[in-house]
């Protein structure tokens, strides 16, 4: 897959667990902020298309769990 | 180098300070003692109407999620950053200067915040609880006995796991800096037959204490069938977001 030798930590690294941190953490520059600083020139993408999904996915588990 | 007519914008990783940017191998937009870790990308692929579509790629998704990932991870072992969200993009590296100078305080403060320090994950998974086969009832009463025990079994079981996970993230937070305990994820994400009853990540100097606590809670919940998880070390994606009230 990855062109570089990974190291030991990607071995372990699922999807989910990218996307619990890769997408769902970090820093958030939302757009109202950012578009201030840097007028429109920012392209924030806010991934709703993930989360919406995983959001679904949550309820289905809280359903399952209830 | 290949000069196109390709539209390019820059993709922000994170933030570094400028004095460990140098020592990078990677891209860097330097203003002042702040430097953005940046690559430049194509807005046929990056561009926001073609970022949503990909986004449902899941096969694009984990390659850019993992790249990501892997250079945050390769900066992180050099020294402190301050991880951006995946899909953080200017168009002009001096929109990226503008950032690093509105945000320099809270990114200066984000990256103090994680100096010397390492994220750990912890996952904590509770295995299907065993299924005791009854003896069918012989009365229709016998039969709502049975129905009432096993939903009271149920919840005190729901309960107890409640406990567990609650008592291992106090636990575990006794070992680290600071922590927060997340969401754990659906079994429809996780694809496992336990339940994951506790997704933490906690933000530590020295890994050794709170893998020995890891190991101390396997013994102690073991017998209730939970089971820990150490994922990590990873850069400190839970701990840098200032809008953080968890």
């Amino acid at each position: 897959m990855s062109v570089l030798e990974g190291p030991r930590l990607e071995e372990q690294v699922t999807l989910v667990e990218l996307v619990d941190r890769v997408l769902h953490k970090g820093v958030t520059l939302t757009g109202d902020i950012v578009l201030s600083v840097a007028d429109v020139d920012l392209v924030y993408v806010g991934l709703r298309v993930i989360l919406a999904s995983v959001s679904t996915l949550e309820r289905l588990e809280a359903e399952a769990a209830g | 180098m290949s000069v196109v007519a390709e539209q390019t914008a820059w993709y922000v990783y994170g933030v570094v300070e400028s004095s460990l940017a140098s020592r990078l191998e990677a891209r860097v937009v330097e203003e002042g003692e702040l430097a953005a870790v940046v690559d430049s990308v194509s807005l046929t692929v990056f561009g926001e109407e073609a970022l949503e579509e990909h986004l449902n790629d899941r096969a694009w998704l984990e390659t850019h999620a993992r790249a990501h990932q892997e250079v945050l991870q390769e900066i992180s072992l050099a020294g402190p950053v301050v991880p951006f969200r995946f899909g953080t993009i200017y168009h002009e590296a001096d929109d990226v200067r503008g950032m690093l100078r509105a945000r320099s305080s809270e990114l200066a403060a984000a990256l103090a915040r994680v100096r010397g320090r390492v994220e750990i994950g912890v996952k904590a998974w509770a295995g299907q609880a065993p299924v005791q086969p009854a003896a069918a009832p012989s009365t229709g009463r016998a039969y709502l006995e049975q129905r009432l025990g096993a939903q009271e079994r149920a919840r005190a079981a729901t309960a107890q796991l409640a406990e567990a996970a609650r008592d291992s993230h106090l636990r575990l937070l006794s070992r680290a800096v600071e922590g927060v305990a997340n969401r754990p994820q659906p079994r429809e994400l996780t694809g496992r037959d336990e339940a994951m009853i506790l997704n933490g990540a906690y933000l530590v100097a020295d890994v050794d204490p709170i893998r020995h606590e890891i190991e101390q809670l396997a013994t102690d919940y073991g017998t209730q069938g939970i089971s820990f998880e150490l994922t990590g070390p990873w850069p400190p994606y839970n701990f840098v977001d200032e809008g953080g009230d968890q």
